[in-house]
C-alpha cells in the first residue's frame, strides 16, 4: 500500500491487533513421532535382554544392554543416515505433490561413478598414488553432482513432458540402474583410497570400548538441520508447500511452479548422491546393486514421518524421525531375535498405522481449528456490530 | 427464467433427484414424491439435460446412452442390444453420430444430442433442460429447437431453463421467474413482453451509493487492451482503464468475461490483440509477466485459484511478494510478520491468528487474504472476478468499501460481477458483455439495471442495432 491511504483503511484497527496477536500458537509437528521413537526406544532397552561382552580396556566381562549398548546405537545411527538423508529429499518432492521413485537408482549411479572414480585413484588402480587433495573432493563431487544431474532430469522430465511424476521417475528407476549396470558389467569396485574411507566417512572414534563413526550421523544431522531450515525460511521453500497445497493458486500467485518442481527433485537426486557418498565411505565398495528397493523404504520413511502424499505437508525433521522409526523397528527385530521373514510384515502395518494415527490426528487438529474459527466468528459478529454503531455506510 | 444465482438449476436438480429439498413437495401427475437419489426421479419420469455437459467421455456414445440401464446377459454387456438400442433413440430425436464413437469425441453440440437421446433412454416425460444452448453454436441450437418440437409432439412436458430472451419466447408457453432463491411470477408468455420479463427478473429497487473515487477526477491510462481475441472464447475485446477508476464488467455466465481477465493475465496463449501497460505494448505470457506490469488478478474461484487452503492465511498474504520481503532467497520472517499484521489490520481479517490454515476462514476472510495479497504486492492495475461471491453481507458491504478506498487511492480496477447492484454502485463505467463480445459500454449516469439487464440477455435495443446480428452469433 502506498503512504496516499484514505482514512477508511487506517482507522478501527484495535480490534484486528487484538485477534491478531491473540493465539499464537507455533506448534511443533514433530511431537507424536518424537513420542512414539522414545517409545520404541523405551520398549526396545526394556525387552531386548543383555549380552555379556569383554571390556577391551580391562579384559573382564561386562554386562550390557542389547540395545543401548554403544555398538548398536553407533549401528543404528549409520543405517538410519542414508535413508533419512534420502527420506529428506523425498520429503520434499512429496511436499510439491510429487514422488520420486528413482531414489534407490539414482543412489546406485551415484554410488557406481563415485565407486570407479575411486577405484582407478585407489591403491590398486591405474591411477594410484595421486593426491588425495583433489581425488577426495573429485570423489565427493562426483557422487553429489551425478545425483544432482539424475534428479534434474528427472524435474526436467516431470516439468517439460507432463508426465506424471510417477512414470517419469518409474522410467528413470530402470534407465539409472540400466546405466550404472552397463557401466560397471555387474562388477563390483573395490579398493578405495583410505584417505576418503578410513580417513574421512569411516572416521573412527572410540568410546567406552566401542567403535563409532560419527561422520554419517553428523552429515544426516547436518542435511536435515539445512533442509529443515530451507523450508521454513528459503523462498522456494515456502513455494514448495504452496505448489504443493494448491498448484493453480501457485501459478496464479505468478509463482515459478516450474523451477520449483525442477528444484525439488535435483535435491532429492542430490540427496541420494549424500546417501551414497556415506555409503562408498563406509563400506568401501560398490556394485549395480547398491539400493536395490530403497525407493520404498525412503518413501515409507517420509510418509511415517507426516509428509502428505496428497501434497502441501511434510518436515525434514519429520522426515529423519520417520527413517529412524523404521530403522530401530529393523533393528529391534534383530536383537529381539524375531524371525527376520517378519520384519517386512511388520515395518508395513507401521507405516499403514503411522499414516492412521497421523490422519486422526489431523482431524482432531481440525476440530479445534472449528472451534477457533467459530470463536473467531463470535467475536467478529460482535465487532460487527460494533463498527455499525461507529460508522454509518457512505 | 432468471439472473445469475437466482436458483434456476438447484431447483431443477431437486427435480431431477439430485439435491433434497429442506421442505416442499414435488407432484408428478397430482402423486407427491420424494427423490432421494437421481435414479428414483428417473422411475417417476423425471430426467435433466444438465448446464454443464455431465458424462463420460471416455465411453462410447452408444454406452452413454444407456449408462443407466445396460442391456446385460448373463452378467455382461449386451453390446449388439446395446448398440440397436442407443441407435434407436438417436433416431427417434434425429441424431446421426455413430453409437460406437467415443463421446469426448463429439462436438458440444453433438454431446447435447447425446445427452437428450440418453434422458429419452430413460423412458422419461418430463424433460429439465439447463441452459441447454449455453454451449452450442447456432445452428447446434437450431437443431435442439427442433428436437424440443418433436419432443413436445410426443407429449412430453419440459422445463426449459434459460436467461436468453429469444428463446424462451421462441419455444415456451409458460414462464416461471425467479429472484433470488424465490418465485417472483408465472404466467402464460402470450401474456407478457420482454420489458416485463426484464423487470421481474430485477425486482429489486435499491439506492444508488455514490461511491467516494467517483467523485474525484481519473487519472491517466493504466491499461489499454485492443481487438482481444481468442477462439471460441472472445473477440474484438478494447477498452480502457484509468488510474482511480472502477470499470464494472456485467455480463451472463458464459459471456466471456472470466476469459478476458484471464487472458490479461497472461493464462490463455491463443490469445490475439494488444495488451497495453502505461502506454506501452507488453507481451504476457504467464502471470508472472503480467505481475512485473503491476496486474494482479482476483480470480472467480478462490478456493481453487486464489488461495493455497492448507497453507497458514499470512503465508497466503505474502506469497506473490517474498521477492520483496527476502534477502539473497531468505525470507525476512520479522519483516513478512509485521507485513502480515498490517493487511491483517487494514483489511479487518477475523481469523484465530496468522498462522491458521486459510480454509478454518469464512468466505468472506478468504477473500480479503486473495485481496491482501494483490495488496501486498503492491500491484496498480486489479482485475477482480467476481470479488464477493460467497461472502455474507457483513464481508460484502467491506469489500465494497475496500474497492472504492482503492480505486480512490489511485489504483485501476477492472470488476467482473454478476450482482447488478454491484456494478451499478461501484463502476465508474459499465462494461457489458454477451457471447464473447462487448456488447454494450455505458456510463455511470447511464447504467440502469434495466439498460444493463437488456445488453446482457441480448434483447435489441437501439445502440445494439449498429452490429449486425451474424457477427454476434459467431
Amino acid at each position: 500500500m502506498k503512504t496516499d491511504q484514505p482514512a477508511l483503511l487506517n482507522a478501527e484497527s484495535s480490534q484486528g491487533l487484538s485477534t491478531v496477536t491473540a493465539a499464537r500458537h507455533p506448534r511443533f509437528k514433530e511431537t507424536g513421532l518424537l513420542g512414539v521413537v522414545l517409545a520404541l526406544g523405551l520398549l526396545l532397552s526394556l525387552f531386548c535382554g543383555t549380552l555379556e561382552v569383554p571390556n577391551r580396556d580391562t579384559g573382564g566381562i561386562v554386562t550390557v544392554n542389547k540395545f543401548l549398548r554403544a555398538d548398536n546405537l553407533g549401528n543404528l545411527a549409520k543405517n538410519t543416515s542414508f535413508f533419512a538423508i534420502m527420506a529428506v529429499g523425498a520429503t520434499f518432492v512429496i511436499i510439491t505433490g510429487g514422488i520420486d521413485l528413482s531414489v534407490g537408482s539414482m543412489y546406485c549411479l551415484a554410488a557406481v561413478c563415485g565407486a570407479m572414480f575411486l577405484n582407478h585413484f585407489g591403491p590398486r588402480g591405474p591411477g594410484a598414488g595421486a593426491s588425495p587433495f583433489w581425488v577426495v573432493p573429485g570423489a565427493i563431487a562426483i557422487c553429489l553432482g551425478t545425483g544432482t544431474l539424475c534428479g534434474l532430469l528427472n524435474g526436467l522430465g516431470v516439468v517439460f513432458l507432463r508426465v506424471h511424476p510417477f512414470v517419469i521417475t518409474l522410467g528413470t528407476m530402470a534407465i539409472y540402474r540400466g546405466v550404472a549396470f552397463v557401466m560397471t558389467k555387474a562388477q563390483a569396485y573395490t579398493h578405495f583410497p583410505a584417505q576418503f574411507t578410513d580417513g574421512l566417512i569411516r572416521y573412527e572414534i572410540n568410546w567406552q570400548g566401542a567403535n563409532l563413526y560419527p561422520v554419517p550421523l553428523a552429515i544426516m544431522l547436518g542435511v536435515t538441520a539445512l533442509a529443515g531450515w530451507y523450508l521454513k525460511h528459503a523462498v522456494t521453500g515456502r513455494h514448495i508447500f504452496a505448489v504443493g497445497g494448491n498448484e493453480q493458486a501457485s501459478l496464479f500467485s505468478g509463482l515459478p511452479v516450474n523451477r520449483v518442481k525442477v528444484k525439488v527433485y535435483a535435491f532429492s537426486g542430490l540427496a541420494a548422491g549424500v546417501a551414497a557418498m556415506i555409503m562408498l565411505g563406509y563400506y568401501g565398495s560398490a556394485s549395480s546393486d547398491a539400493g536395490k528397493g530403497y525407493e520404498l523404504d525412503v518413501i515409507a520413511a517420509a510418509v511415517v514421518g507426516g509428509a502428505s502424499l496428497v501434497g502441501g505437508r511434510g518436515t525434514a525433521l519429520g522426515a529423519l524421525l520417520g527413517a529412524l522409526i523404521i530403522q530401530m523397528i529393523n533393528n529391534g527385530i534383530i536383537i529381539l531375535n524375531i524371525d527376520q521373514n517378519y520384519s517386512q510384515i511388520i515395518i508395513g502395518a507401521v507405516i499403514v498405522l503411522a499414516v492412521l494415527l497421523d490422519r486422526i490426528n489431523d482431524t482432531l487438529r481440525e476440530k479445534r481449528m472449528a472451534r477457533s474459527a467459530l470463536a473467531a466468528k463470535e467475536s467478529r459478529q460482535e465487532g460487527a456490530s460494533q463498527i455499525e454503531q461507529s460508522r454509518p455506510t457512505p | 427464467m432468471g439472473e445469475n444465482g437466482a436458483g434456476k438449476s438447484t431447483l431443477g436438480k431437486i427435480l431431477a433427484g439430485i439435491h433434497r429439498p429442506d421442505e416442499g413437495r414435488v407432484e408428478i401427475k397430482g402423486v407427491a414424491r420424494h427423490f432421494r437419489s437421481p435414479r428414483e426421479a428417473q422411475r417417476a419420469g423425471v430426467a435433466i439435460v444438465h448446464q454443464e455437459l455431465s458424462f463420460c467421455p471416455n465411453l462410447s456414445v452408444a454406452e452413454n446412452v444407456c449408462l443407466s440401464d445396460l442391456p446385460r446377459r448373463f452378467g455382461r454387456v449386451d453390446w449388439r442390444r446395446l448398440e440397436e438400442r442407443a441407435q434407436s433413440h438417436l433416431d427417434a430425436i434425429g441424431a446421426d453420430c455413430d453409437v460406437r464413437e467415443e463421446l469426448g469425441r463429439l462436438s458440444p453440440g453433438r454431446m447435447q444430442m447425446v445427452q437428450v437421446a440418453a434422458a429419452l433412454a430413460t423412458g422419461a416425460d418430463i424433460f429439465v433442460l439447463d441452459e441447454p444452448t449455453s454451449s452450442l453454436s447456432a445452428s447446434e441450437a437450431r437443431r435442439l429447437e427442433e428436437l424440443i418440437g418433436t419432443l413436445r409432439k410426443r407429449g412430453a412436458t419440459i422445463i426449459y431453463v434459460s436467461h436468453r430472451m429469444d428463446e424462451i419466447f421462441r419455444f415456451c408457453d409458460t414462464v416461471t421467474v425467479m429472484r433470488d432463491s424465490q418465485h417472483v411470477a408465472t404466467m402464460p408468455l402470450a401474456q407478457t413482453n420482454e420489458g416485463d420479463l426484464v423487470r421481474l427478473m430485477i425486482g429489486r429497487t435499491w439506492q444508488k451509493l455514490f461511491p467516494e473515487h467517483v467523485e474525484r477526477a481519473p487519472g491517466p491510462e493504466c491499461l489499454r487492451v485492443e481487438e482481444l481475441s481468442s477462439p471460441g472464447k472472445f473477440r474484438s475485446i478494447s477498452f480502457s482503464l484509468r488510474a482511480g477508476e472502477v470499470v464494472g464488467m456485467a455480463g451472463l455466465v458464459g459471456a466471456g468475461r472470466s476469459e478476458v481477465a484471464l487472458g490479461i493475465f497472461g493464462l490463455d496463449a491463443r490469445m490475439t490483440g494488444g495488451v497495453f501497460v502505461a502506454g506501452r505494448k507488453a507481451a504476457v505470457r504467464c502471470p508472472r509477466d503480467a505481475m512485473a506490469l503491476g496486474i494482479g488478478l482476483v480470480s472467480e474461484d478462490r478456493k481453487k485459484q486464489g488461495l493455497v487452503l492448507g497453507m497458514e492465511c499470512g503465508s497466503n498474504i505474502t506469497l506473490s511478494s517474498l521477492d520483496r520481503l527476502s534477502r539473497h532467497g531468505v525470507i525476512r520472517l520479522a519483516k513478512e510478520r509485521s507485513v502480515i499484521a498490517d493487511f491483517f489490520q487494514k483489511l479487518q481479517v477475523k481469523a484465530a491468528s496468522p498462522q491458521v490454515s486459510a480454509q478454518t476462514l469464512s468466505g468472506g476472510n478468504q477473500q480479503k487474504l486473495v485481496l491482501a495479497k494483490w495488496l501486498a504486492r503492491q500491484c496498480r492495475i486489479l482485475i477482480l472476478d467476481e470479488p464477493t461471491r460467497g461472502v455474507d453481507v457483513g464481508a460484502k458491504a467491506e469489500i465494497h468499501r475496500l474497492i472504492d478506498e482503492l480505486a480512490a487511492a489511485g489504483l485501476a480496477v477492472l470488476m467482473i460481477s454478476s450482482e447488478l447492484p454491484e456494478v451499478l454502485n461501484l463502476s465508474t463505467r459499465v462494461i457489458v458483455m454477451r457471447n464473447g463480445r462487448i456488447a454494450g459500454r455505458l456510463d455511470r449516469a447511464e447504467a440502469t439495471q434495466e439498460r444493463v439487464m437488456q445488453l446482457m440477455a441480448g434483447q435489441n435495443v437501439p445502440s445494439l442495432q449498429a452490429i449486425p446480428e451474424n457477427v454476434l452469433v459467431a
